[in-house]
């Protein structure tokens, strides 16, 4: 045992509940892909069950997210890192909700998509999926080792620019192709742009654990 | 007096939120003193000193940069995380922070309280068997209360301006520039350090009074330089520039002003009576000292009321450097010492050793008409009262004996009032 661990007993209490967050975040980009996945499939039950789940689990987040919060406004950390890590926390509270209401869209939208669609979104959704997860990687690295953190944040950077290719080509096939009605072309662009949308959130935050990582090393 | 003209500027430097020297204020002071009394000053050793105000900031710049670019190469190592790192910080700065503070005491209670210890107002106190609190003791006691209650009072606006006004600081650079103002003060203060220099044969750090304030805030700059020094808030640093500068000006017109009225107005008595006589033994002295003497038994017999009045008249005749100067009003002193068997036997060793207190004993029933000739009439006797003067090795046994020596001055001195 870390002779250490009792004089912060309050920050490894924190730690350990960011740890359990990210967990929920993994859970999280997995039951997406999956949910996803099964909307595709056309296997609506298995879609709405996920979403359930999904919804179960970020409002445990949130919760989580909320407790850390707390403990950290009762100074367990000094002002500096506490700041920091309550601007992280904010952040990062964005992704779940981002999966969250795509989602909903599709939900609600109930979209038709076209089968020469599916296998690209499929791909999205696995780069999303490996995204976040890296992003998962990146925080908790921030929290054991401040130098693994940058190969973590150059993965999501990876993920996203793959999804960045795969969006591209799915609008360029939607707005090319004279069989759609423009407000189908919207629809789908809409259902696209919404789905890049997890990955670029996915890169903001991952650039804000580089920034805290460079910031505390220097 | 000149504390008191010291405490004035130093509360009213505080208050503006300037981060101040105790020392450059008892300096201004004394030199105040000195003007208002005549006295001799050595202006190698105030230019020592004056040269400390520009080297201890330098110094600590340099050692704060240093010290920066070792911690951020070290934290990129070691590889924790946050929250880790976090609480290694704070562990790392607790225990600077007191080490600075452990400091700052050790150095500072002797500017607040040190005059006055030989006129101490307590007599000692006794609790049990064995264990006592001396009068000094009890003072700087009190020294180190009001020390605290001057943190708790009026300190929040010096320390905002330390930790936040010249340059917003990480928890990292926190911690270096505490310790290199700590380092920086145990540089200036160690005298095993400047032992052990000594024995190397290397030039020993002189041990002075430095300022913790420029310490401290030269380490701010030095960390601010290294990374560009466009973070540094350069009005800030001319304005307590500015205040290093005034300090000492502003205690030394306090302390000359005050003088004159305690004297003038109040009809105080704010300076002892000393002669200074050039007497036939003091020019022979003066000889082996290495002092030209050429001209100077004309001035034989002139009692003189003031040491800068005695340094006045020998350099008209004679070529004078500074710590010339200083011999010449240590020689011409004159103070009656009578070197009683009671007054040794009171002693209880003291620090002396058994050798040197037999010497000592030898010449109860001695009298002298300046002190130096109890020093050499000891050295006479005894080996170990011989102040070797060899340069750098000797720098500390000298000092230990010309300490001793002055102890015994005062004590036989005393004894005659």
């Amino acid at each position: 045992m870390n002779p250490l661990s009792l004089f912060f007993k309050k920050q490894y209490a924190v730690e350990e509940k960011i740890q359990r967050l990210l967990r929920y975040l993994e859970d999280m980009a997995h039951l997406y892909k999956g949910s996803y996945e099964a909307y595709l499939d056309g296997s609506s039950d298995e879609f709405t069950q996920r979403n359930e789940d999904l919804n179960k689990i970020e409002k445990e987040m949130d919760d989580l997210g909320l407790q850390i919060q707390m403990t950290l406004m009762r100074e367990s950390l000094m002002p500096d890192s506490r700041d920091d890590l309550l601007w992280f926390l904010t952040k990062l509270d964005k992704v779940p909700s981002s999966f969250k209401h795509s989602l909903a869209e599709i939900a609600l939208e109930k979209p038709e998509i076209p089968q020469d669609f599916k296998v690209p979104l499929k791909k999205m959704l696995d780069h999303t999926h490996k995204a976040v997860k890296a992003l998962a990687h990146a925080t908790d690295s921030l929290f054991t080792d401040l130098r693994a953190v940058r190969q973590h944040v150059e993965e999501v950077s990876r993920q996203e620019s793959e999804v960045d290719q795969v969006e591209y080509k799915l609008l360029q096939s939607v707005f090319e192709n004279e069989k759609y009605e423009l407000a189908r072309k919207y629809q789908l662009k809409g259902i696209f742009k919404q789905l890049g949308a997890v990955t670029n959130l996915a890169e903001d935050v991952a650039d804000a654990v580089l920034i805290l990582a460079t910031k505390h090393s220097t | 007096m000149a504390a008191l003209a010291a405490g004035l500027t130093v509360y009213w430097m505080t208050k503006l939120g300037l981060p101040v020297s105790t020392s450059q204020a008892i300096i201004g002071s004394i030199i105040g003193w000195n003007l208002f009394s005549d006295s001799y000053t050595d202006i190698s050793s105030l230019l020592k000193i004056l040269s400390t105000w520009i080297i201890c900031p330098l110094l600590s710049a340099v050692i704060a940069a240093l010290l920066f670019s070792i911690s951020k190469i070290f934290v990129r190592k070691i590889g924790v995380g946050l929250i880790h790192l976090d609480g290694y910080t704070r562990l790392a700065l607790i225990l600077a922070g007191a080490f600075g503070a452990y400091s700052l005491g050790a150095n500072n209670i002797a500017n607040v309280m040190g005059v006055f210890v030989p006129v101490a107002p307590f007599p000692d106190m006794q609790f049990g068997q064995g264990f006592s609190i001396s009068s000094a003791q009890q003072l700087f006691l009190v020294g180190g209360l009001a020390i605290a209650v001057g943190v708790f009072t009026y300190s929040k606006r010096v320390m905002m301006t330390v930790g936040s006004e010249l340059m917003t600081l990480t928890p990292l650079a926190a911690w270096v520039a505490v310790m290199s103002h700590s380092i920086v003060l145990f540089l200036f203060a160690s005298e095993r350090l400047e032992q052990l220099l000594a024995n190397m044969s290397l030039p020993t750090i002189p041990l002075v009074p430095v300022s913790s304030s420029q310490a401290v805030v030269g380490a701010v700059i030095g960390i601010g330089m290294l990374q560009g020094g466009r973070e540094i808030q350069w009005p800030r640093v001319y304005s307590i520039v500015k205040g290093w500068v005034i300090t000492p000006i502003i205690s030394c017109l306090l302390c000359f002003v005050g003088l004159y009225f305690l004297q003038n107005v109040f009809q105080q008595t704010v300076q002892r009576d000393s002669n200074y006589q050039l007497s036939a033994s003091v020019i022979e002295k003066f000889q082996k000292e290495g002092i030209e003497t050429d001209g100077l038994h004309e001035l034989s017999g002139t009692i003189f009321r003031t040491s800068a009045e005695v340094v006045r008249s020998v350099k008209d005749k004679v070529n004078l450097s500074s710590k010339q100067g200083l011999k010449v009003v240590e020689y011409s002193l004159q103070q009656r010492l009578i070197v009683t068997a009671e007054k040794i036997a009171d002693l209880d060793n003291n620090g002396l050793s058994p050798v040197q207190l037999e010497a000592l004993s030898k010449l109860a029933g001695q009298t002298y008409n300046y002190p130096w000739q109890l020093g050499d009439a000891l050295s006479e006797i005894s080996p170990e009262w011989i102040v070797l003067g060899g340069g750098l090795k000797d720098k500390l046994h000298d000092r230990d004996i010309k300490q001793k020596l002055a102890f015994l001055y005062r004590i036989f001195h005393r004894r005659e009032l």
